[in-house]
């Protein structure tokens, strides 16, 4: 599904290599972990493939399902079925979360060819899944993020990806600024998720995500390479000793 | 387009009972002053730029009087270490002032820039003033250009240990003063200008500042106390990249000030900031003319104004924002504030950006109201006599503006003379 | 479109811009979509202004010696008054005794006793304007009507084409409820008592250099009375069309608001797409009683100019309310997505004690349009209050200013003032300013001004984009939200209008 191989990408604005030949291939159906310390480049990696600007990529390549992502527009890789979950979600004063969500599943549909949804059979769908997120209708309602809780954007990233459907799912640091009952919920959300089409690429710095999303393979990256990979033990392995005990065996 | 008639035969009765004094190599300067001022005429009421404040007593040949003001109060920064440079009512006083030597700096009289050739300042002297006169005119500058009888010029060149002081004191009852100071830092020097005392029955003071790259000014002035002296003062900064200016003014009293700050961000990343605290009390109109103008890239500005105003007084403030095309990543800040302490006081406002780049971040506010009497009874139901509970909050009310002052010692300098001022007002 | 039950339409309208907002731009393609014109036989009085032009405005509209009295009185002033240069607007001299000061269809020379009886061509003409002058239930053809709630809203039309009035719908049942609904010529000569007590009390007829020319040859426009107590039973509008070439527009509306009576008025404009521009200055007055509330709201969407800057509309308003009774309230809102150049500054005197005045605006300029606008809040009587909220958004080579002025006067006790400009820049070839006059003569009274520049945040750009918006789309919906304050104070069915109106203004703004 996703394939990344041997990317290299700068910063625009200043000389500086983030990721130094990043390998990776994700399969439809599989979970795969991203773990490593801060500054390691993983969020980079989620930008980069998402396409955002002040990154130049100096090598190498990103292809979903064989299409070149890296010549395309955010908006054309989204309508191609990456999606990525933000770290920081975005506040858009003014702008309800239902014309968002509205606008972006029909821009997608029409780029893909296909007939815009009635608002009927909208409003019905998303009804109903955001009553498994445990969003009210009044969430539904605000304007895209303004005055959410961490835990609420993070919920709302979920029910983003739920109804816009994506074949690749990237979730960058989707734990970070969450309890244990609000990850449990996201987590639920994205379980439901799983199935034999989609691919999930899980970004995080702690294991106890994984906790709750049982990835099937788990990379350790560090400064901008993936230095070791292995199966949900791994994770086990960096809860228990650190990055340090990984990062010098590979050293 | 032409002058109006009333215009210039105004600014012609003017200029006949003026004598552009022997200048030596200014001489062009003053020149071409004169013919600025002659073309644009000298301010009117019904100039836009003067809708706030009227500038007859301040245009008009002779200056009104002004009582001599004599109390215990020591004059501000007497206890700050310094190098004082004296002028009695706008000229300069060698016995009271200082020796001028200070390492990393040169300090002259501008009278000395007028007999040698080759001076650092004659190139300067006048420039900024004339660039400042667009897009908004500013008569009375030139004709400070045109007419100063004296000044200095400082060229800082290191980073000299101790303040320069500039103060301006006040005997004759009638006296129309014109100074007009240079000042250049050179890239990568540090300086703080003071400048108090009441200067004159009425005060024309023009300061022209050119930071190179790299080089860092702090000015703090305070002026006035209670006579019912009248002033018109502009500051014009030029900031080269890198650069910072600081400045921050206080102003206590005086029948009529109008201070005029021109500042122009000429060079990559450059900082300025220009704060004012304003106390006033009766018969007192102080209007502050702001004009900021962004010209380079990823520059930072702040304008900080508040006054505190009553028994009648009146607060101007015009400030500006104006960010050229090409200025990207522009950081524009400005506030004014006024805080009328009973209901006779007035504040008049014209907070304006203008703005021709787009990735910017330029934001204004403007508020004007009483005492916040939530926080006043709440002093009080902690024990705090009305008065001082008013006192404290007015204090925290001109905080905003008096923290643009770096140095810890000269804030508190500026806080005490607050303080003073309202303590002596209290019922 | 699927049938909706009402909750669900009323969430999607509140929540701002639509799917619909994104399809009109498709459609449209960028294009002004007003700017084909009637052709129609015309009757024009001479080009240029004289006393002459004057007396026979007067005639045409058969009106009283007063009347004509009052218009030469006007154009005497006129003759002495300059045209005003503060604005931060720059256009070619406009020669005033080159334009036509009237015209009508023939086909109006004799009034038409009904609907029935007007001109076909004309009624064709308001209806490919989505303005059909029948007397339904909704106002159909704005998009969007259709999704208007089930129960169906009344809306009463005065259609002005150039000179004249061409018809009023619902007049009769108005009437029934006493309020009066015509065009001012028809008020003039059937209710002379009220226009001769209140025209030009709330802008002086030399009040400036518009608001006079106004006075001297204003051919037509909307009069509404509405009596004491009465809550008029429908939203009246009034649509303005200029069709003919080389012709000035110059209307006049009064609104007189008796006590405790209530009226939402709506106003539209569109002209033709031509080289040249044409000069539009109309004065709006409105006298708001004790306890009285009127609501005022604008679409104003004259031809801005071609991607070029030439042609489009020169438009210098002069708008005024004056809330003469204690609680009176006004509310104006505007969306200001036309003309070449716009010199507009709806005005409330808050003279009643407690009385109230809100400004609500939007304005766009796109390529090389020219905006100068805003509000003045004179705050005169006790307790009053007074809000602003200005959106500006500028985009290709346009400059937009909000221009402004609150002032609390020395008896105007316990005010408050709230304003709040934004302005949002698209490109780097565009100006955005703000020059808000603030004016505090009191100490009881509180005034609050903010006001923010910024580009279109690249964050919330990426993250729409990211969930699959191209960039137009996400500029449209992210402007949108900018505006939803003000998109929020107008009736529905504008608010519908307006909001396609935002992104069709901004087309081929990005990239």
């Amino acid at each position: 599904m996703l394939e990344i191989k041997d990317l290299h990408v700068d910063l625009e604005e200043e000389t500086k290599t983030i990721l130094k030949g990043v390998n990776l291939s994700v399969e439809a159906g599989k979970v795969h972990a991203i773990m490593g310390p801060n500054g390691s480049g993983k969020s980079t990696l989620s930008y980069v493939l998402s396409g955002r600007d002040g990154y130049e990529v100096t090598k190498g390549s990103a292809t979903l399902e064989g299409e070149d992502l890296l010549e395309m527009e955010p908006e054309e890789r989204a309508a191609a079925g990456l999606f990525l979950a933000f770290q920081y979600p975005v506040e858009i004063p003014g702008v309800g979360n239902m014309t968002f969500l509205r606008t972006a599943l029909n821009a997608q549909r029409k780029a893909r060819g296909e007939d815009e949804m009635s608002a009927a059979d909208f409003l019905k769908m998303v009804r109903e899944k955001a009553k498994n997120l445990k969003i009210d209708a009044d969430m539904l309602k605000r304007p895209v993020n303004v005055g959410f809780s961490g835990g609420e954007k993070k919920r709302n990233e979920i029910l983003q990806m739920a109804v816009l459907e994506p074949k690749m799912c990237i979730l960058d640091e989707t734990d970070s600024g969450l309890d244990v009952d609000a990850m449990k919920l996201v987590a639920q959300g994205v379980n439901a998720l799983r199935d034999a089409d989609r691919g999930f690429l899980v970004i995080t710095h702690y294991q106890r995500l994984l906790d709750h999303i049982k990835p099937d393979v788990v990379h350790i990256m560090a400064d901008g390479r993936i230095v070791k990979t292995g199966g949900p033990e791994l994770a086990l392995e960096v809860e228990n000793n650190g990055y340090a005990d990984i990062l010098t065996e590979v050293a | 387009m032409a002058l109006d008639d009333r215009k210039h035969s105004t600014t012609e009765e003017r200029l006949a009972t003026m004598t552009v004094p022997d200048v030596g190599c200014t001489a062009q300067a003053r020149q071409s002053a004169l013919g600025r001022l002659r073309a644009m005429g000298l301010p009117s009421r019904r100039d836009e730029y003067w809708k706030f404040t009227r500038p007859d007593t301040l245009v008009q040949s002779q200056a009104p009087e002004a009582s001599i003001f004599a109390d215990d109060e020591k004059p501000v920064f007497t206890d700050v270490d310094r190098l004082k440079i004296v002028f009695v009512d706008g000229v300069f006083d060698p016995a009271l002032s200082d020796d001028l030597s200070l390492s990393g700096v040169e300090i002259d009289r501008l009278e000395d820039v007028c007999c040698t050739d080759d001076h650092w300042a004659e190139d300067l002297y006048g420039t900024l003033e004339t660039k400042g006169q667009t897009p908004v005119e500013r008569p009375l500058a030139a004709l400070n250009t045109a007419f100063a009888g004296d000044g200095v010029t400082i060229r800082v060149t290191g980073k000299p240990t101790k303040p320069i002081n500039l103060i301006y004191t006040h005997e004759d009852e009638t006296s129309d003063v014109f100074l007009h100071h240079v000042v250049r830092v050179e890239s990568g020097a540090e300086a703080t200008i003071l400048e108090n005392g009441p200067a004159a029955a009425r005060f024309n003071k023009c300061i022209e500042i050119d930071i190179a790259d790299g080089g860092t000014l702090h000015h703090i002035r305070a002026q006035g106390r209670d006579h019912k002296r009248r002033a018109v003062t502009h500051l014009f900064a030029q900031l080269g990249r890198e650069s910072v200016f600081k400045s921050f003014t206080l102003t206590a009293n005086g029948v009529l000030t109008r201070n005029e700050c021109v500042i122009e961000l000429t060079g990559d990343d450059a900082v300025a900031h220009v704060a004012g605290a304003c106390v006033g009390d009766g018969d007192f109109h102080h209007d502050d003319t702001v004009f900021v103008t962004h010209d380079a890239v990823n520059c930072e500005s702040r304008q900080v104004f508040k006054k505190v105003l009553r028994n009648g007084a009146t607060g101007v403030f015009q400030g500006k924002i104006l960010v050229k095309a090409g200025a990207q990543k522009t950081d524009g800040y400005q506030i004014s504030q006024s805080l009328l302490l009973d209901e006779d006081s007035q504040f008049l406002a014209k907070p304006e950006l203008e703005i021709y780049a787009d990735d910017v971040a330029c934001s204004h506010g403007s508020t004007s109201g009483a005492i916040d009497e939530e926080g006043l009874f709440y002093l009080r139901a902690r024990g705090v006599p009305k008065a001082i509970a008013t006192d404290l909050l007015t204090l925290a009310f001109l905080a905003e503006a008096v923290e643009e002052i770096e140095d810890e010692a000269l804030r508190e300098e500026i806080n005490g003379r607050l303080a003073g001022w309202l303590e002596r007002r209290r019922g | 479109m699927a049938v909706l039950d009402e909750a669900q339409v009323r969430d999607q309208v509140k929540e701002g811009v639509d799917q619909e907002t994104v399809d009109a731009v498709r459609e449209v393609g960028g294009a002004y979509k007003y700017g084909w014109e009637t052709d129609i036989e015309m009757e024009y009085a001479p080009k240029g202004l004289t006393p002459d032009i004057v007396r026979l405005i007067s005639e045409k509209n058969e009106e009283p010696e007063w009347m004509t009295n009052w218009r030469l009185e006007a154009y005497e002033r006129w003759l002495t008054k300059e045209e005003p240069d503060w604005a931060m607007v720059d256009y070619p001299e406009i020669d005033f005794q080159d334009q036509y000061y009237y015209a009508r269809p023939k086909s109006m020379e004799v009034k038409p006793k009904s609907l029935d009886e007007v001109d076909p061509k004309l009624l064709a003409t308001y209806a490919k304007l989505g303005i059909p002058l029948k007397e339904q239930m909704i106002l159909a053809g704005v998009e969007g009507a259709e999704n208007a709630p089930a129960e169906g809203r009344k809306v009463a039309v005065d259609a002005v084409f150039d000179s004249v009035s061409v018809g009023t719908t619902f007049q009769k049942e108005l009437m029934q409820a006493g309020v009066i609904f015509c065009s001012i010529s028809e008020a003039i000569r059937e209710h002379p008592e009220l226009v001769k007590k209140y025209l030009g009390s709330v802008v002086p007829v030399s009040d400036n250099f518009y608001a006079t020319l106004n006075s001297a040859v204003f051919s037509d426009g909307s009069f509404v009375y509405v009596p004491p107590g009465v809550r008029c039973p429908m939203e009246l509008s009034t649509y303005f069309r200029i069709n003919a070439e080389n012709t000035g527009q110059f209307e006049r509306t009064l609104i007189i608001a008796d006590k405790g009576s209530y009226v939402s008025y709506l106003e539209g404009c569109t002209a033709p797409q031509r080289d040249i521009s044409q000069l539009h200055a109309a004065v709006v007055e409105i006298i708001v009683e004790e306890d009285a509330e009127v609501k005022y709201s604008t679409v104003q969407n004259w031809y801005p100019g071609d991607e070029n800057g030439k042609g489009g509309i020169y438009n210098f308003v002069t708008k005024r309310a004056d809330c003469r009774g204690d609680r009176a309230k006004v509310m104006w809102t505007q969306v200001e997505t036309g003309s070449a150049v716009t010199w507009k500054y709806p005005s409330c005197i808050l003279r009643g004690n407690e009385s109230q005045g809100e400004f609500y605006s939007i304005a766009i300029a796109n390529n090389y349009q020219q905006a100068d606008t805003g509000t003045k809040m004179i705050h005169l009587g006790k307790n009053t209050r007074s809000r602003i909220v200005s959106k500006g958004i500028s985009a290709g080579h346009a400059q937009n200013t909000y221009r402004g002025l609150v002032s609390m006067h020395p008896k105007a006790k316990d005010s408050r003032n709230y304003t709040q400009c934004d302005s949002l820049l698209i490109g780097d070839q565009c100006g955005a300013h703000t020059v808000p006059y603030i004016e505090v003569k009191n100490n009881s009274s509180r005034v609050e001004h903010e006001a923010t520049t910024s580009k279109v945040d690249d964050d919330q750009m990426f993250y729409c984009r990211q969930r699959g918006m191209d960039e137009e789309e996400a500029v449209a919906l992210v402007v949108n939200g900018f505006c939803k304050d003000v998109l929020q104070a107008l009736p529905m069915e504008f608010a519908m209008e307006a909001q396609q109106l935002v992104a069709i203004s901004l087309e081929g703004s990005v990239g």
